[in-house]
């Protein structure tokens, strides 16, 4: 077995669970189950931010950062969407700064879709959403530079960050703009806790499109996650069990699951 | 499978291509790699893989479409910070113009150092054929092509001559007069074993010119490779590079790393704000805070004898068990949200449904 390229036993089962899960949830929403979202507070203040940006007269700031076109940058456009409509509704400026041309494209088009919902697709400004670099700290530094010029009323950051995300959070902190921030990347969290009003942790940036929008696809595939990750945390303790067992009596490794289902198949004769 | 809209002929394009582009990565990892052999997948992969890099490439021309588009219009219509769009476009077309200089100017010397290699190679050649006669391709006579090769040869050196001269006389060209020595002397060397060559009979090949051959060809590739080293050592100081150099590494990084030297400033701002002790959850911060920082340094060890493994505690259990929970629950998140995308179970907003 060379590193992940082909699956294990392990990980396959665990791709047809997670399969399994998704479309019993898609069956249930489709046949008209609601399922419950606690209140996320930052999302809650998403409304408020914007709000706060319409009583200033102030431009609300929405970044995706590094983030590159894949699952997270979807989970960000949901709430992008929310944010444009909101945007759009009370006539605000929305900056959309960028740094990856491809995602740039699916920005624009998610922002613009959303000005058409609220039926305010003439007032949809393509200059907002602004390509800055595909440079790390040049992005950052137009960024600061944004801010600064624009003093913007809010802020959200959210998607993947790396060392310029305390840039960034720091700007808007200057110009005393309400900041939501989401990241899947750990190491950023502490820097936006730190910095911003409100921050979403790992998967609540996942879940937060589905608050926001309450498609039913979404709110879905948010329950079929969740499914999945409580299967984990029994597969932890469960795992935590075994483990403990094996060390009493080490006779057992052969027949431990973790053994079989990381079983190396690449030799299997096909 | 869940559909809010009905699809139009351009969603289900990118529906089907979206899962074609899909699966075949999702077999590539599935199957075990003697599957993916038999099948004839692993042949193909790097191609196929290299294919979704050129797509990935052609993205290049949509940001310089972008940046131009965006910023150029700013400037001819001269909207609020059209300065600042101008000093983007011309730097734009100062790195454009450098690069490209520099790429047409290596170039030229690549050429120039590949028809000196060559000397030494068609020696090789004319070597090989003569000893096993080629039978899949038709050579002109020995006598003819130890001509040409003498031909060829003496335009060579003269050309090698002219340039380390030209370097020499502009006295830029960064070499070492020990390098433009040994070049010197290759060349006269080189210059020499032609001249013999010139003034053997070579209707037939024999052991001696054959053997004189093979000297000329180890004399060729040595002056190749210095002049291969005069020529890059004279790339290294052209006015293309030294422009180029200037923009890159001179402003561009030093502007990247000035950047990168305010998280120091920031980090002490942010860390002010945060370690305000107003709750008890900042209170633990603030608390988890100066004991990594005490136990960071040797004072703390001074201060309290375990500190620096109450540190590594707090590090390698608390703070790792929470990273851990972090990117479990974004990894789950992200890999239902994959499945969607691959099948394209998307709400409205983001496939088709335009009005």
């Amino acid at each position: 077995m060379s590193g992940l390229e082909h699956i294990t036993p392990g990980i396959l089962v665990m791709l047809g669970i997670a399969g399994i899960f998704l479309y019993r949830e898609l069956k249930r929403v489709q046949g008209g189950y609601h399922h419950f979202i606690r209140r996320i507070p930052g999302i809650d203040a998403v409304e408020g931010a914007v709000g706060r940006c319409a009583e200033l007269g102030r431009p609300v700031v929405f970044t995706t950062a590094l983030t590159d076109v894949g699952p997270v940058l979807y989970a960000c456009l949901g709430v992008l969407h929310a944010v444009a409509r909101k945007a759009a509704q009370y006539k605000l400026k929305l900056i959309v700064p960028q740094y990856s041309p491809e995602a740039m494209a699916l920005v624009e088009d998610t922002v613009r879709e959303a000005y058409r919902d609220v039926g305010r697709g003439s007032s949809f400004d393509p200059d907002g959403i602004k390509f800055l670099s595909g440079e790390q700290f040049a992005f950052a530094s137009g960024y600061m530079g944004l801010m600064h010029r624009e003093k913007a009323g809010a802020a959200f950051m959210f998607g993947a960050f790396a060392a310029e995300a305390l840039v960034l959070a720091e700007a808007g902190q200057q110009v005393g703009a309400r900041q939501v921030a989401a990241s899947v990347s750990p190491e950023q969290v502490a820097f936006f806790i730190c910095t911003c009003d409100y921050t979403l942790i790992g998967e609540e940036l996942f879940g937060a499109s589905a608050y926001v929008s309450r498609e039913p696809v979404q709110v879905a595939t948010l329950a079929a996650q969740d499914r999945l990750k409580l299967l984990f945390v029994g597969f932890i303790v469960v795992g935590v069990l075994l483990a403990t067992l094996q060390a009493w009596y080490p006779g057992l490794a052969a027949w431990m699951p973790h053994t079989l289902l990381s079983a190396d198949w690449s030799s299997l004769a096909w | 499978m869940v559909t809010t809209h009905v699809p139009d002929t351009r969603a289900k394009l990118i529906r089907i291509f979206t899962f074609l582009g899909g699966i075949y990565f999702f077999l590539y990892f599935v199957l075990p790699e003697s599957a993916v052999t038999a099948l004839g997948m692993k042949a193909h992969h790097e191609q196929i893989s290299n294919g979704f890099i050129v797509i990935g490439a052609m993205a290049l021309g949509l940001g310089l479409y972008n940046i131009v588009r965006a910023h150029g219009s700013r400037v001819v219509f001269q909207r609020s910070g059209w300065f600042n769009s101008l000093a983007l476009l011309v730097g734009l077309v100062a790195m454009i113009g450098a690069t490209s200089a520099q790429w047409i100017e290596n170039l030229g010397n690549t050429k120039d150092i590949r028809s000196v290699q060559v000397l030494g190679e068609f020696a090789t050649r004319i070597i090989e054929d003569a000893k096993s006669p080629p039978t899949d391709r038709v050579v002109p006579p020995f006598a003819e092509r130890v001509s040409a090769l003498v031909r060829y040869g003496e335009g060579r050196v003269s050309l090698i001559e002219s340039h380390t001269n030209a370097s020499v006389e502009a006295g830029t060209n960064g070499a070492s007069s020990v390098l433009v020595g040994e070049v010197r002397e290759r060349t006269a060397t080189v210059r020499a074993k032609l001249g013999e060559i010139k003034a053997m009979s070579w209707e037939q090949p024999s052991d001696d010119s054959l053997s004189r051959l093979t000297q000329f060809s180890q004399d060729a590739a040595k002056l190749a490779s210095s002049y291969s080293i005069i020529k890059r050592s004279h790339d290294a100081h052209s006015a293309s590079q030294k422009v180029y150099d200037f923009l890159f590494d001179g402003l561009f990084n030093q502007l990247g790393s000035a950047m990168f030297a305010l998280l120091g400033v920031y980090i002490a701002a942010a860390a002010y704000r945060a370690f305000r002790i107003r709750t008890i959850e900042s209170g633990l911060m603030m608390t988890a805070a100066v004991i990594v920082m005490l136990g960071q340094i040797s004072f703390g060890k001074e201060i309290y004898e375990h500190m620096p493994s109450l540190r590594q505690w707090l590090l390698e259990v608390p703070n790792s068990a929470a990273f851990r929970a972090i990117r479990l629950g974004a990894g789950v998140a992200g890999l239902m949200l994959a499945i969607r995308m691959w099948l394209s179970i998307e709400s409205k907003s983001f496939s088709s449904g335009r009005k």
